[in-house]
């Protein structure tokens, strides 16, 4: 992936719905490959700039370009597009609750118009991957909160997006499903060059994973923490591996074929 | 293939809902249409009949020689000429007059004339107009035609009040089948889904629920038309036992339900792409 702004804000400022100023003035450029933890009290804008990137909410003043395209008032079908190369993941999971398993995580692909084949293997892969292989079959009701949390993971990284937006992802979950997580929103970092912007405020991860932290106060942003993701001080996590470096590798190939289709 | 949305489930009482009121609107659509259709078919056919029709009225008899001699001329164009007796006439009068004997001696001489050709009759017409009056038939029936195409405007009338019955119920019920799917809608909105593809999953819903509703529509109207052109018939004169279907009216009748789903189908689009583009 080209090390190139991927994210672009300018003086862009953003109100809830009832007019209450969340963001004000907020400018910054991340480039394509990025870590970022996102940080804030609660109600401080978090899931409002990430709602803003994923062009789930509007800005009341300012510029917001993705892959170098300026988004103040493109289309339905454009932010569509856009969001082809974008994947949110939410704190309350956003499954559809009478979709299996599979069905959920196969959604994008078939939005995409993938052959039944294609999905079947890349689905089949991406659960394995995440380490849910053998729930299948089963519906999001059936399931731990940290499971639910997964197959939202597992939705969102289909597609092998370029730019991976995680809202509170950890925050149903404990220690050992936390840790879980973060190890596949790191090797989708790796692997694939994936933005990533976690929001959280989950110190023990913030202090865990030293990657550059986004902090949200008084309305403004602030950056601190190393900028590169490849940080040689970041801490290894030594808690247990959700799954296998070889299906990383099998389904990093199917991914390879997703761009090429 | 078998098409199935990828996302929205229908709850019961929605799709049941649903399949009542496009049934019953498609039952009341195929039946006005088959009156419309009936009704019109047989004014036409009412009115072209009696359009070959004229009676001639001499009311001068000095101008009886030349008349006949204008009938003789046009003997080619003319089906058959009857010349109506004197005693036709007084029994015609009766019901008005009693003992229509009395008139003798004001009656016209009349004949009653049936050409080949309907447009042989305003050539005829030119001929004679100045010797002696010269009526058409369907002229004379035009109040009972013209009732008729009233009748085929008013049925018309309420099919078009039906299919627009049936447009604002389709486009509540996929506003309904929206609202209770907001969250689907979100999700598949987040997962980069298009509006046209969202509408798309949509529209099939729609197009099961109506294709099922107006099939059961067409079904109860068919046995409903075959009664009222029953009864027209039993009628056995006047405008009303003229009452049919073509073939082409049977063929009309069967694409109305087919042109009710796709009608559905449409709405639902127009609907969905609309509450999208708001949200």
């Amino acid at each position: 992936m080209e090390n190139k702004t991927t994210i672009s804000f300018a003086n862009v400022s953003a109100n809830y719905d009832n007019g209450h100023d969340v963001l004000t003035d907020v400018s910054f450029n991340i480039s394509g490959g990025a870590f970022y933890f996102l940080t804030g009290a609660s109600g401080a804008g978090k899931t409002t700039l990430l709602r803003l990137i994923y062009q789930l909410h509007k800005p009341s003043k300012g510029t917001i370009k993705l892959f170098g395209k300026d988004c103040d008032g493109i289309s339905h079908d454009d932010i569509s597009q856009l969001r082809h190369k974008m994947a949110i993941v939410f704190q309350e999971y956003s499954l559809i609750s009478h979709m299996s398993v599979f069905d959920n995580v196969a959604l994008p692909l078939r939005v995409r118009g993938f052959s039944s084949e294609k999905i079947k293997k890349l689905v089949t892969k991406t659960l394995e991957w995440v380490g849910l292989g053998k729930y299948a079959n089963s519906y999001p009701v059936e399931l731990s909160g940290g499971q639910q949390q997964r197959v939202s993971v597992a939705r969102a990284i289909i597609i092998q997006p370029a730019i991976l937006l995680a809202d509170e992802p950890t925050g149903n979950l404990d220690d050992e499903n936390a840790s879980r997580l973060m190890e596949l929103f790191i090797q989708m970092n790796k692997l694939f060059g994936t933005t990533v912007i976690l929001a959280t405020h989950n110190k023990k991860l913030l202090d865990t994973y030293r990657f550059p932290v986004i902090t949200i106060e008084n309305h403004h942003v602030t950056f601190s923490g190393a900028t590169n993701e490849t940080n040689p001080d970041l801490r290894k996590w030594k808690g247990p591996k959700p799954q296998s470096q070889n299906d990383f590798i099998e389904i990093s190939k199917q991914f390879e074929n997703i761009g090429k289709a | 293939m078998k098409k199935t949305p990828l996302v929205f489930s229908l709850v019961k009482e929605q799709s049941v809902f649903m399949t009542i009121v496009i049934s019953a609107m498609t039952f009341l659509a195929v039946l006005a249409l088959g009156i419309a259709l009936s009704v019109g078919t047989g004014v036409a056919r009412w009115n072209n009949e009696w359009n070959k029709y004229a009676t001639v009225q001499i009311v001068n008899p000095e101008n009886s020689a030349s008349v006949k001699k204008i009938l003789d001329t046009n003997k080619d164009k003319i089906e058959y000429v009857k010349e109506i007796s004197k005693s036709e006439m007084e029994q015609m009068m009766q019901p008005w007059v009693s003992n229509g004997a009395r008139l003798n001696n004001y009656l016209p001489q009349m004949f009653e004339i049936k050409v080949k050709n309907t447009s042989d009759i305003p050539v005829i017409k030119e001929q004679i107009a100045s010797k002696a009056k010269f009526l058409k038939h369907s002229s004379a029936l035009k109040t009972s035609i013209s009732a008729g195409w009233k009748l085929v405007g008013i049925t018309c009338l309420i099919l078009s009040l039906i299919l627009i019955s049936i447009g604002v119920c389709v486009s509540y019920i996929s506003r309904n089948i929206a609202m209770l799917h907001k969250h689907e809608l979100e999700i598949l909105n987040q997962v980069g889904a298009t509006d046209k593809f969202i509408a798309h999953q949509m529209q099939i819903i729609v197009a099961k629920i109506s294709s099922v509703a107006c099939l059961i529509g067409f079904v109860l109207s068919v046995p409903v038309i075959a009664m009222i052109l029953s009864t027209a018939h039993s009628a056995r004169v006047g405008l009303l036992a003229t009452l049919t279907l073509s073939g082409g009216n049977i063929i009309a009748l069967i694409l109305l339900p087919i042109l009710i789903v796709i009608f559905s189908v449409y709405i639902t689009k127009k609907t969905t792409i609309k509450i999208l583009s708001r949200s």
